[in-house]
C-alpha cells in the first residue's frame, strides 16, 4: 500500500492514478489525532462542546482555546492542528467584518463558511517565480456555527474545503463514538439546555479523564445573545444538571 | 516668437440637466425621472433614461454627468449579480445603500460626477428612499428631489410631503405617510411645474412603483392608462412603469 504511495504523497497538488490526493487525505487523518469536538443545532440556538486534553496539572486549562468567536452571531469550535485554524479563523474574521462593512448587514453563516473553504484550497498555490504562500492543506476541521435570516445552523469543514450542514456532528479522535451517541439521541425540537447536556454527555463518553468545568469547553449561538462562551461558573452547572 | 505661458485644462464632466424624484410611501415607493439630457442649450435626446429597476425590490435613479451615471449603474448592478452568486438571494435594499456609499467613496479622488437617489421596499415590508451625495454620504429619507429642478421640487414637496409651514386644523393632524395615489400625483404636478420653469427639464417622465408584498396600494394603479409590470418574480414585490408626456420645448 505504501509502495504506490510513495510516488504521489510528495506533491500536495499531484493527483495518483487512483485519483487521490494523499496530502489532503493525511490531513483529514490528522483531525482523527485532535480532540472530540461536538456541535448540536437546535430551533433555539447552536450549541458548541470540546474536549480540552489537560496534559500537565501545571498546564493552565484556560490558556487552551478552542472555541472562538468570528462575529457576533457566529462562533467556531475545532479538532486537529489548532495553530491552523488561527489562519482560517482570521480569515472568516475578515471577511465577516468587510461583509458587514460593505453591505450593513450580517454575513450569512454558509457565505462565511464558504469564505473559509476557499482559503483551505490554496495550498500548494504560487503565482509564477514566487514561492507558495501554503506549502500543505491545513490539519484542521471546524464547526461553524451561527444564526442568520435562515436561523441557526450549524456547518462542518474539513482540508479538503468540502462543508456540510450539519443538525449535529462530532468530530476529532473520538468521533465516531460521538457520532453514534448524537444519532441515537439527538432530535429536531430539542431545547439549548437538553443540546447542552447532551453535548456534555458525549463528550463524557469519549474522554478519558474526568469530565469538569477545566477539561471541557460549552458555547453557543442564540438570536438574544448572539455567540458565547460559557464562563465556568454557568459550565460548572451544566455539569451539576448532568 | 516669444514664449509664452499656456494654461491647459483638464474638464471631464459635463452636466446633463434633467431631474430625478423620489417618495416613500407606507407600504411603497414611487421613483421617477424625465428623460431629456441636455448638453448647455441643445438637446442630445427626448429619451434618455435615468431610473433604473435594480431588483424586484430596489430602483436606481441617477441624476448628473449621464456617462457616469450609466457606468455607475452598470457597475452596480454587476455587483448585485456577484452577490446573488455568493449569497443566494438578492441584495436588500438597505445593504444596496451601504454598498453605493462604498462604491461611490472608492473613487474620493475622481469621484462619479452623479447623484444617485434609490428607492424601493425595505426587508420589513415599509417603502424607502435613500439619497446620495457624489462621494457617498446618505441617508434614509421620506422623500428627496435631486438635480436641474431640485431647488423648485424640494420646497414644493417638504409642504406636501412633510406639511412644512402648515398648521392642522384644531383637532386634527397631517398623515405620517400619503396614500399612491395622492402621491403620483405630487410626482406628475412636480415634473410639469418644473418643466415649464426649467429649460432642461421635459420631453417624458418615468414613473416606477415598486409595491411591498400583497400591498393594498395596488388599488391605486388599477385605472392608469399606460401602466406596465416590470416584475420578474412572483409572489414578492412588483415592480410598476408609467409613462407620461412632458412639454418638450
Amino acid at each position: 500500500m505504501f509502495l504506490t504511495r510513495s510516488e504521489y504523497d510528495r506533491g500536495v497538488n499531484t493527483f495518483s492514478p487512483e485519483g487521490r490526493l494523499f496530502q489532503v487525505e493525511y490531513a483529514i487523518e490528522a483531525i482523527k489525532l485532535g480532540s472530540t469536538t461536538v456541535g448540536i443545532r437546535t430551533p433555539a440556538g447552536v450549541v458548541l462542546g470540546v474536549e480540552k486534553r489537560v496534559q500537565s496539572p501545571l498546564l493552565e486549562a484556560s490558556s487552551i482555546e478552542k472555541i472562538m468567536e468570528i462575529d457576533s452571531h457566529l462562533g467556531c469550535a475545532m479538532s486537529g492542528l489548532t495553530a491552523d485554524a488561527r489562519t482560517m479563523i482570521d480569515h472568516a474574521r475578515v471577511t465577516a467584518q468587510n461583509h458587514a462593512f460593505t453591505y450593513d448587514e450580517k454575513i450569512k453563516v454558509e457565505s462565511v463558511t464558504q469564505a473559509v473553504c476557499d482559503l483551505a484550497l490554496r495550498f500548494g498555490e504560487s503565482v509564477h517565480d514566487e514561492e507558495a504562500m501554503m506549502s500543505r492543506p491545513f490539519g484542521v476541521a471546524l464547526l461553524i456555527a451561527g444564526i442568520d435570516e435562515l436561523g441557526p445552523q450549524l456547518y462542518h469543514t474539513d482540508p479538503s474545503g468540502t462543508f456540510v450542514r450539519y443538525e449535529a456532528k462530532a468530530i476529532g479522535s473520538g468521533s465516531e463514538a460521538a457520532q453514534q451517541e448524537l444519532q441515537d439521541k439527538c432530535h429536531k425540537q430539542m431545547t439549548l439546555k437538553e443540546a447542552q447536556l447532551l453535548t456534555l454527555r458525549v463528550l463524557k463518553q469519549v474522554m478519558e479523564e474526568k469530565l469538569d468545568q477545566h477539561n471541557v469547553q460549552l458555547a453557543q449561538v442564540t438570536s438574544e445573545k448572539g455567540f458565547e462562551i460559557l464562563d465556568e461558573s454557568s459550565l460548572k452547572q451544566v455539569i451539576e444538571e448532568m | 516668437m516669444t514664449q509664452r505661458p499656456q494654461q491647459h485644462s483638464f474638464n471631464p464632466y459635463t452636466e446633463n440637466g434633467g431631474t430625478i424624484l423620489a417618495i416613500a410611501g407606507a407600504d411603497f415607493s414611487v421613483i421617477a425621472g424625465d428623460t431629456r439630457q441636455s448638453e448647455g442649450y441643445s438637446i442630445q435626446t427626448r429619451y434618455a433614461p435615468k431610473v433604473f429597476r435594480l431588483t424586484d425590490k430596489a430602483v436606481l435613479a441617477v441624476n448628473g454627468f449621464a456617462a457616469d451615471g450609466n457606468m455607475f449603474v452598470k457597475k452596480v448592478r454587476q455587483r448585485l449579480e456577484w452577490y446573488r452568486h455568493a449569497h443566494s438571494k438578492d441584495m436588500p435594499i438597505r445593504a444596496i445603500a451601504r454598498l453605493i456609499q462604498t462604491m461611490l467613496y472608492a473613487r474620493r479622488f475622481f469621484p462619479y460626477y452623479v447623484y444617485n437617489i434609490l428607492g424601493g421596499i425595505e426587508e420589513d415590508g415599509t417603502g424607502a428612499v435613500y439619497s446620495f451625495d457624489p462621494v457617498g454620504s446618505y441617508e434614509r429619507e421620506a422623500c428627496r428631489a435631486a438635480g436641474a429642478a431640485q431647488s423648485l421640487m424640494q420646497p414644493f414637496l417638504d409642504n406636501q410631503i412633510y406639511f412644512k409651514n402648515q398648521t392642522p386644523a384644531p383637532g386634527t393632524s397631517f398623515p405620517q405617510h400619503l396614500p399612491l395615489n395622492t402621491v403620483l400625483s405630487l410626482v406628475i404636478d412636480s415634473f410639469t411645474g418644473a418643466t415649464e420653469r426649467h429649460i432642461e427639464v421635459g420631453d417624458s417622465l418615468e414613473m416606477y412603483v415598486v409595491l411591498a408584498r400583497e400591498s393594498p396600494s395596488i388599488q391605486a394603479l388599477q385605472n392608469i392608462v399606460g401602466i406596465q409590470e416590470r416584475t420578474s418574480t412572483a409572489d414578492g414585490e412588483r415592480i410598476f412603469v408609467i409613462r407620461r408626456d412632458l412639454k418638450k420645448d
